[in-house]
C-alpha cells in the first residue's frame, strides 16, 4: 500500500515536472518567434530605409518652358544612394550624368551639351548631397546642396514617401549655375525655374 | 529665241518661288506681332530654307556655268547688253550673299541654335571659329538686311527690264527662260 501510494505521489510530481517543462518550453518558442519576427520586421524596415536606386528603376527629369512652349527632359543615367531616418547618419547622394540628358527634341538635345548650357566638355557630372533629412508625416524634409557645373547651391524639397517609391519636385533658378547665361540672360526665351522632379523606387 | 537649259530653268523658277517665302518669312517673323513660340519656328523654318535655297544657287550657278547661256536678242544695244550684264551680277553676287550673311549671322548668335533642315538627320554645320561672336552676329546681319535690299532692288530691276524691253521693243524675254516647242535650248 505505502508503495502503492509512493508510486501515485512519484507519478504526480513526474507530471507536475513534465507540464511546468512544457510551459517553459511555450515560453521559449514564444520568444524566439517574437525574437526572430522582431529581427525580420528591423531588417525589413532598414532595408527599406537605406537603398540605391538609378536610372533602371527610377526617373529625374527636368522641364520648364522655351518661347513660351514646354519642354520637358530626363537624365538617362544616374545613381542615388538613400539612408533615410530613422537609418543612423540619413543621408542621400545623388549623381547625375550631365551628358545623359535628352529632351527628345533635336535641336535642344543639340544645344544643351554646348559651353553656355551644360558645358559638358568640362563639367560632365551633377551631383546631390544632403546636409539634413528630417523625418515628417508623409516623407523626408531634404535640404542639401546642388552641384552643376561645379557651381554648388542650397536646395530643399520634401521628398514624399509613396509606399512603393519616393517622389519630389522643385523649381531651380538656371541662371544660380550659369545654364544659358550668355544665351539669355533675361530669360526671354527660356524660364529661369527649371523644374526637377524625381521618382525613386524602393 | 533660244532657252536657257531644263534644269536653269526649273532652279530659276523654284529659286524665284523660294525667294518670295524667304522674303515673306524673313519681314514677318522679326516685324509682325507673334507669339514667341510662332516666332521661333518661323526662324527654324527660315534657316532650314535658307540652306536648300544655298544649295540651289550652288547648282545654279554650276549649271550657268557648264551650260551655254542663249544669247541675248540681236536687237538690244551695247549700253542695255551692258545693263543687261551688270544687273545679273548684282543679282548673282546678292543670291548668293543672302544664305552666306544668314549662314554666318546664325553661326555667330550667342543662343548657338542648331540648324537641321526639316529633318533631324541634316544638320547644316556653323561656320567655324565665329561661336557666339556678337561682333560678327551684328556685321552678318547688317549684311544680311542691306543685301536683301539690294537683291529686292535687283529683282524689281531683273521683271522691271523684262516687262520693259516687252513693252519698248516687243521682245519676250521670258521665252528664254521657259518651255516652248519651237525653241530649243542654246547647244
Amino acid at each position: 500500500m505505502k508503495n502503492f501510494l509512493n508510486k501515485i505521489i512519484f507519478s504526480k510530481t513526474a507530471i507536475s515536472k513534465v507540464t511546468s517543462n512544457k510551459k517553459s518550453l511555450k515560453k521559449i518558442l514564444s520568444l524566439s518567434c517574437f525574437t526572430i519576427a522582431y529581427l525580420c520586421w528591423g531588417i525589413s524596415s532598414a532595408a527599406a530605409a537605406q537603398f540605391e536606386s538609378s536610372h533602371q528603376s527610377g526617373t529625374v527629369a527636368f522641364s520648364g518652358q522655351h518661347a513660351g512652349m514646354d519642354f520637358e527632359g530626363k537624365f538617362e543615367r544616374w545613381q542615388a544612394t538613400l539612408v533615410l531616418p530613422p537609418q543612423k547618419d540619413p543621408s542621400i547622394v545623388a549623381t547625375f550624368y550631365m551628358t545623359s540628358a535628352k529632351t527628345g527634341d533635336s535641336i535642344y538635345d543639340s544645344t544643351l551639351p554646348e559651353f553656355d548650357w551644360f558645358d559638358i566638355e568640362n563639367h560632365r557630372i551633377g551631383k546631390f548631397v544632403s546636409t539634413e533629412i528630417v523625418m515628417t508625416e508623409g516623407g523626408y524634409q531634404v535640404s542639401g546642396e546642388l552641384t552643376i557645373k561645379a557651381i554648388a547651391k542650397a536646395v530643399s524639397f520634401l521628398l514624399t514617401d509613396n509606399q512603393d517609391n519616393l517622389t519630389t519636385s522643385f523649381g531651380i533658378n538656371r541662371l544660380d549655375y550659369k545654364i544659358g547665361l550668355e544665351s539669355d540672360p533675361d530669360a526671354e526665351w527660356v524660364d529661369k525655374t527649371i523644374s526637377i522632379s524625381m521618382t525613386l523606387d524602393k | 529665241m533660244q532657252r536657257y537649259h531644263s534644269f536653269s530653268i526649273v532652279l530659276h523658277w523654284c529659286i524665284a518661288l523660294a525667294l518670295l517665302f524667304m522674303f515673306a518669312s524673313g519681314l514677318y517673323m522679326v516685324n509682325a506681332d507673334i507669339s514667341k513660340a510662332d516666332q521661333y519656328q518661323l526662324f527654324q523654318i527660315h534657316k532650314a530654307s535658307g540652306v536648300v535655297v544655298l544649295w540651289a544657287l550652288i547648282l545654279r550657278v554650276g549649271t550657268r556655268v557648264l551650260t551655254q547661256a542663249p544669247a541675248l536678242p540681236d536687237s538690244l544695244n551695247q549700253q542695255q547688253v551692258f545693263k543687261a550684264k551688270l544687273g545679273h551680277m548684282f543679282l548673282y553676287a546678292a543670291l548668293i550673299t543672302m544664305p552666306l550673311s544668314g549662314w554666318l549671322m546664325v553661326s555667330a548668335s550667342p543662343f548657338g541654335l542648331p540648324t537641321f533642315v526639316f529633318v533631324d538627320w541634316i544638320k547644316w554645320p556653323h561656320v567655324p571659329g565665329v561661336a557666339r561672336n556678337k561682333t560678327i552676329e551684328v556685321l552678318a546681319n547688317n549684311i544680311h538686311w542691306i543685301t536683301a535690299t539690294v537683291l529686292a532692288t535687283s529683282i524689281v530691276g531683273h521683271i522691271g527690264a523684262v516687262v520693259w524691253h516687252k513693252k519698248k521693243h516687243n521682245i519676250n524675254l521670258v521665252s528664254r527662260m521657259w518651255w516652248n516647242k519651237d525653241e530649243k535650248f542654246s547647244e
